[in-house]
Parts: structure tokens; sequence; C-alpha cells
């Protein structure tokens, strides 16, 4: 009983990832590194693979599908399990894995698992046109493939930890500059993507190639730089700008809402229709609410309360409903993302150049998470170059006076960034930017 | 083909000019400074005050006048090349323009105003600069009297001013511009040295073209007022000519023309320049791109050519950056830049801007064939 209490208080710290091997000699690749936590598939458990893990101060859980027998995994020494896929909510229940990965529309946000966490996800990155090129035209920013929006709709609903467990495409042979963005894409939301490489890397990674293991070695770099500070993770959104919705109304689709507010650098907050109280939308001056018709009484009170206060409130069309994605799928159709043009044509006039937390320029290709420091004095901006190259001299507005800004990268030393007046509050310049970067400002 | 049509192509081809009226005259001409600078890092306000100075010195011409800057900053700041900064593919590198503010500053202009009309936004040019990648607070502290102005509208001004084409005009006989146009003494043409998929070449002319407003040549131009707050680009009113800008601007002289870009674009270009007449040509090819103007033409390609150009006549000017690109400034419809449109060049000498010609151009600084870059 004390050794699954001890289990539970330490899945917060768990930076978890896929291993396919059960070569002891494998988890050398694991020292001096934050990751500590294994996922282990059945071809692979081995006893001498967990003592190994054990004494390198690592978690093996295995990772047992359907089919599997969880009593032979726990007879092989794993420290816990976690499901992948569909199962019975006995069978979960008997044995209590420590995360059930499921479809995002089964996820246990209420369960007893310890981890919420899903085995569907986009690969985060530069979104490419099935040509392979990007649309031919002088328009509009590249869009970027994420899960963040549906990550931090999680964060929002949940206080667990939050894994995202998506693997790459078969034969598919990805930069590690991908893997840089999956772990940022999640990290940036408060969640953590189960490290998981494409056959060619894993191979050549074990193998030792020199270039692989330098990968690795950035990979190791970028985890390290969140665990560091890992109470970013739990910080709540600062952005002005409330959406209101429920997984009925495409909080768990990618490609949504709050994808498509995100790509645009709008600082957001999403607010789970369920969870939707004054304290919620404190401080926000506007919202939308995506569903109006899924709203309980009391729920609509808050949303009146909020107009009355001086909130502006946007409301789906009447009989309007979010389109729903096919099942199985956790995107939307382009037709679907066409109906989403009646609501956001309204929201980008409601939101125009409207300073609602930060603005952000030259950050094309990137994405932006905006927070709230603990003392709810500070901000903390997450920013990720999904571009590939580095993205230089980039500016912040951030609304409100504050006195003292530090830029945190996974490559150097936190550095202090000056700081200039600017119309909305307070300006900064970060020069150059590879993957990663965030900006603490403090008052 | 008109009779001004046909005047103005056969004059340009005999390096004379004709007009409404018949007459014919020689273009003017003015000498071009051609520079080898091989990096943004090098030192360019000095580089810059040289090739001033072989032209005649800057003070001359800006001392206390209001000095406007056309910026090239084509398509959508969040279109990249490559991941590459902005500036060292196809829009004004932000050093060369601080540069020449400097140099504007130090020379005793009076005001120095930047403008572009910006994709599809009315929204403040500092923030597009931002946007861009630029050090707007260095910029404006780069000389006394910096200012910015997007143009795409009617911006920080209270009204459109229409400047009418001398001799009549080829697609329109006038435009309505930004109010910032008309309080220009000095109007300096920042380009760079690239191909255009239309036009075969863009350059010091060619960035002239961006000085209409959106919000009357726009796609989404009201139709009898301006658009204040355009979304769009000009294709349908310029390039294509699928309708007419708003009623606040005169309409095209003959709606039955070719509707053909390659037709139009030149002749909108040329008849701008002669419309808003440009005094400083200059023309960046330090690092660009060849193949097309922008990311969003295939094929495009990063280049280093390492020159800059500068001269006080556009046409001038671009005969000679035509000519460093390995082209014939002089070459027809079908030749090579110019292979599916009408040339820019000879149209804009046609209408008595400058010369094409090359036998005409003063060069200073490195010769054509020293600072020769295939495109």
């Amino acid at each position: 009983m004390i050794f699954a209490l001890l289990l539970l208080a330490n899945a917060a710290g768990w930076v978890p990832a896929r291993w396919p091997s059960s070569d002891p000699r494998s988890l050398d690749l694991l020292k001096n590194t934050p990751v500590n936590c294994l996922l282990i598939e059945h071809a692979y458990w081995s006893g001498a693979l967990n003592t190994r893990a054990k004494q390198l101060n690592v978690t093996p859980l295995a990772l047992v599908r359907p089919g599997d027998d969880p009593a032979k995994a726990l007879a092989a020494g794993f420290e816990g399990l976690v499901f992948e896929g569909e199962f019975d909510p006995a069978v979960v229940s008997r044995w209590k894995p420590v995360a059930v990965l499921s479809t995002r529309t089964q996820m246990g946000w209420n369960t007893p698992e310890p981890i919420a966490g899903t085995w569907q996800g986009l690969f985060p990155g530069i979104h490419v046109e099935r040509d392979g090129a990007a649309k031919a035209a002088p328009t509009g920013a590249p869009w970027v493939d994420t899960n963040s929006g549906f990550l931090r709709f999680a964060r929002a609903l949940t206080e667990k930890p939050i894994w995202i467990a998506n693997t790459p495409p078969p034969k598919t042979i990805y930069r590690v500059e991908r893997y840089l963005q999956a772990i940022c894409d999640a990290a940036i939301s408060g969640a953590r993507w189960v490290l998981a490489f494409d056959e060619d890397f894993w191979a050549r990674l074990m193998r030792g190639e020199s270039a692989a293991v330098r990968d690795w070695q950035r990979i190791v770099q970028l985890l390290a730089h969140f665990e560091k500070h890992p109470e970013w993770r739990n910080l709540s959104p600062a952005g002005q700008f409330a959406v209101v919705q429920d997984a009925s109304s495409g909080a768990l689709v990618s490609g949504g809402v709050l994808d498509m507010v995100a790509a645009r650098h709008t600082p957001v907050r999403p607010v789970p229709s369920s969870k939707l109280t004054d304290e919620r939308l404190r401080g926000a001056k506007l919202a939308v609410d995506i569903d109006p018709s899924i709203l309980t009484e009391e729920q609509k009170q808050v949303l009146r309360r909020f107009t009355a206060a001086g909130g502006t409130l946007l409301s789906g069309p009447p009989g309007w409903k979010f389109p729903s994605a096919q099942a199985g799928s956790i995107t939307l159709s382009k037709e679907d993302v066409d109906k989403l043009d009646a609501i956001w044509r309204e929201m980008n006039a409601m939101t125009g150049r409207r300073n609602l937390g930060a603005r952000l320029f030259n950050v094309a290709g990137m994405l932006s998470n905006l927070l709230v420091t603990a003392d709810g004095q500070g901000r903390v901006l997450h920013l990720v170059n999904y571009s590939g190259y580095p993205v230089e001299d980039i500016t912040v507005h951030f609304l409100g006076k504050f006195g003292k800004a530090i830029l945190y990268t996974p490559e150097a030393e936190p550095t202090e960034l000056k700081l200039f007046p600017v119309e909305e509050g307070t300006g900064v310049e970060i020069g150059q930017l590879v993957i990663t970067g965030t900006v603490v400002i403090q008052p | 083909m008109t009779r001004r049509e046909w005047l103005a192509l056969a004059g340009a081809a005999a390096g004379i000019r004709g007009n409404a009226e018949g007459w014919i005259a020689p273009a003017p001409t003015a000498p071009v400074a051609i520079a080898r600078c091989r990096s943004y890092n090098e030192d360019l306000a000095a580089l810059l005050s040289r090739m001033f100075d072989q032209l005649g010195g800057l003070p001359r011409l800006v001392r206390n006048k209001t000095v406007t800057i056309k910026l090239n900053l084509t398509g959508s700041p969040a279109l990249r090349f490559e991941g590459r900064p902005l500036g060292a593919t196809h829009y004004t590198h932000p050093r060369t323009a601080l540069a020449m503010a400097h140099l504007m500053g130090q020379a005793g202009a009076r005001r120095i105003r930047f403008v572009e009309s910006c994709w599809a936004t009315a929204g403040p040019l500092e923030e597009y600069l931002l946007d861009s990648g630029w050090n707007v607070r260095s910029l404006a502290n780069a000389a006394p009297g910096v200012e910015f102005e997007n143009t795409n509208a009617l911006g920080k001004g209270k009204r459109y001013v229409r400047f009418k084409v001398p001799g009549g005009g080829l697609i329109f006989p006038a435009y309505e511009l930004n109010e910032a146009f008309d309080e220009t003494d000095v109007l300096v043409s920042m380009a760079k040295l690239k191909n255009h998929s239309t036009c075969g070449v863009t350059l010091s002319l060619k960035n002239i073209f961006g000085i209409t407003p959106a919000s009357i040549y726009g796609d989404d131009a009201g139709v009898s007022e301006p658009n204040e707050h355009p979304t769009k680009g000009r294709v349908e009113v310029c390039h294509l000519g699928k309708r007419q800008p708003s009623k606040a601007a005169p309409g095209e002289l003959d709606p039955g023309s070719s509707r053909e870009p390659g037709y139009r674009m030149p002749r909108i270009t040329a008849e701008l320049a002669a419309a808003r007449p440009i005094h400083i040509a200059f023309i960046d090819g330090v690092e660009t791109v060849a193949g097309g103007e922008g990311p969003w033409i295939p094929g495009i390609r990063y280049v280093q050519p390492g020159v800059l150009i500068l001269g006080l006549n556009p046409v001038a000017a671009d005969a000679v950056a035509t000519a460093v690109m390995g082209y014939n400034p002089r070459a027809r419809r079908g030749e090579a830049p110019f292979v599916s449109c009408d040339n820019t060049l000879l149209l804009a000498e046609a209408l008595g801007i400058g010369s094409a010609d090359l036998t005409n151009i003063e060069i200073c600084g490195l010769s054509v064939t020293e600072a020769r870059f295939k495109f």
C-alpha cells in the first residue's frame, strides 16, 4: 500500500519514454538524463532490464495492450502498469494501472489513475501540404500542426499529470527537430510527450552513431530545460480572452478554436464549460462561448455576470454546432474547418489588434503560451519555434508595467532581457530562438 | 495597340521617348554607382556614403527636405524562404534601411518617413516591421525626424491625394495615393535585386507598384468608397483588371484593353513612376532570391550577388541592375527576363522617366562586368 502511494506521488515527476529494447545495456543512455520512467511493451518485458532500470533510479512500467497479461508484467518486476487501448472498466479497476492511454474522448479526467493520458496526437510541426509544399501565395503564416490547444484544455480540466503518447507514423524518419518540437508542444501546455522515436533513429542510437548520439543529447538538454522548472507545468493561463468549450464543442480536437486563436498568438484561457465559474473568468475581458446550449442555468448566470461586469461575450450562433471530428479522428475535415468561419470571423473582429496579455511580433511558425506566475504578479511566456530554423529578433509587448525579465533557453544560461516602455506596458526583445525559450517577467 | 503605346515602345527601342503629341527627345539619365558588399555586417553607412559621394553627394539632395523612403516588404512577413530572415531573401534588409536613415539625417533631411503599403493590413507600419524582425526603436533613433506610415490606406493621413500620370496614362489616368506621397520632397525607392514572376525583374521601379493603397486598389476595396480595413492584395484591380478601383479613384482608360498581367503590371509600374517620380533608387543585391519575387513563387533560390546599386534615376539604376543580373535591359517581350511581359524599363523610358540604354549611363565604382551575377 505504501509502495503504491509512493508510486502515485512520484508520478508527477515521471519523465516517460517508450523503450523498445530488453537489453539492460541500452539503459546506459539514460545515465545523467531526466528520463526516469520507461514504458515497455510486452515483446521487451525482461527481469534483467527492470533490475538495471531500478539500479539507475528509473521506473519501469509495463505497457499492457488488450490481450496482454498484466499478471505476467507484475511478475517480471515492473513497478506499475500502463494500459494502452480500449479496456473494460472492470479490468482497469482490478489492475489499477498508473495510466490508461486511450483515445482523447475516453481519457480519464476523474478516474483513480494518477496520470491522464492518450495515445492520440498529431506529430507537431509545420503543416506540409500533400504536394510537399506550403500553399503558394503571398499570404498568411504557415500552419503549425499542434496538440497544444487540446492539451491546454486538458490542463484546465484536470490537475493530474498529462501524458500525450503519440508515436511517429510508421515508415517515417524525422529530423531531431521534430522530436524537440513534440517535447515543447506538450511542455508549454503543462503536459509531457512520452518519448517515442522512429525505427531509424532508434537503431542508429542503439548502434551509438555519433549523429544520433548528438541528437539524443539535444533531446536530453531540452528535457532538462523543462524539468528544471516543474513550477511552470501547473501555472494558470494569463490571457484576457476566455474560450468556453467542452469535449462536445470541439475542445478535444486539434486545429480547433484554441489552436486557431493560438496561431495568432492571442493569449487565451481555456475554460471547460463544466468548470465555468466566476473565478475562471476573473480578469478576462472577452469570452467566447462556443456552444451555449450545453451550459446549465448556473453556468449561464456566470456569463451574465461576466457581461454585466463589462466583459464582452461572443456566443456561437443559435443552432450552430461545432463540427465533430469523424470517429477515430482528432482533426477536422477542410469542410468542417470552413464551417468554423461563422464564429472565427467574429472572434477576429473582437480581438483585433488588442493586447490581451501580450502581443508578439516576428513569430510566424511559432506558438506561444502566456501564463501567470504562482504569485499572480508576473507572467511566464513560453515560445516554441516549429520552423526548423533559428528565429531572430522577436519582440513582445507585455500588457502592464514590469521591472525585470529573464529569458530561459535550453542552450544557454538564463539571460536578463532589457525592458523598454511601450504603449501597452512593457516591451522586450529576444535576439534569437532556436527551439524554445521562456520569458519570465516580474514587476 | 494604341498610338500612345506604339509610340512608347517604338521610342523606347531607340532610346528616345514619345508623348501623345508624337515629339521625341532623349530620355534623361544619371550616373549609377555599383559597390561590392558581401555582408550586411559590413559598414553599410560608410559604403552608402561613398556611393552617394560618387553620385555628387547626398546633402544637396535632401537638406531640409522631407524624404520618403519606400521599402520593399512584399507579401506577408509570416512567409519565409528556407527559414531565412526576410531581409536576406525578398524584403528590404533592416540594416540597409538603418544606414539610409542615418545618412539622410546626417545630410540634413528634415523628416525621414518610411512607407510601405503593408500586405493585407492597414495596421501601423511599425508593427509590420516588428513582425518582419526589424528593430523599430533603433530605426526610429537612427536620425532625427524618423516617421513611419502604412500607405495601404489613409494611415495617419487625413486624405488621399490624386497623382496624374503625365501624358494621360497607359492604364489609369491618375492614382489616388496616401497623403505621405504628396508631402514628399525626395522619394527613395529601396528595392531588392530580384526576378519577378510576371515582370521579369523587380527593382526600384517595380517597388513603386506597392505605393497603391489596397483600400482603393485592393481586392476588397470598397466599390464607392475606400475600405480603410483592407485584408487582401491588389490582384483583381491591378494585376488582372477583373474589377475597377474604388470610385474615389479614376477608373481605367480602356476597360477593353488586355487583362494579361504581363501587359498591365509593367504599364502600371511605369506610369506610377511617372506620376510620383523617384529621386533616389537603391537596389540591394547583397543577399536576395533569384527566380521570383518571394517564397510563394515555386523554384526560387537564395543567392548572394554581393552588390549594392545606387542611382539618381530609377530607369538608369534598374537598367544597370538588370545588366548586373545578366540580362539585356533593353530585351523585348519574349526575351529573358521579360519572357511573358512587356519591359517595364522601356515603358518607363518611353514615358520620359529615364534611359535604359547602358551606353547613356555613367557607371561609378564597379563595372557591370565586375559586378555581374547571373540570375
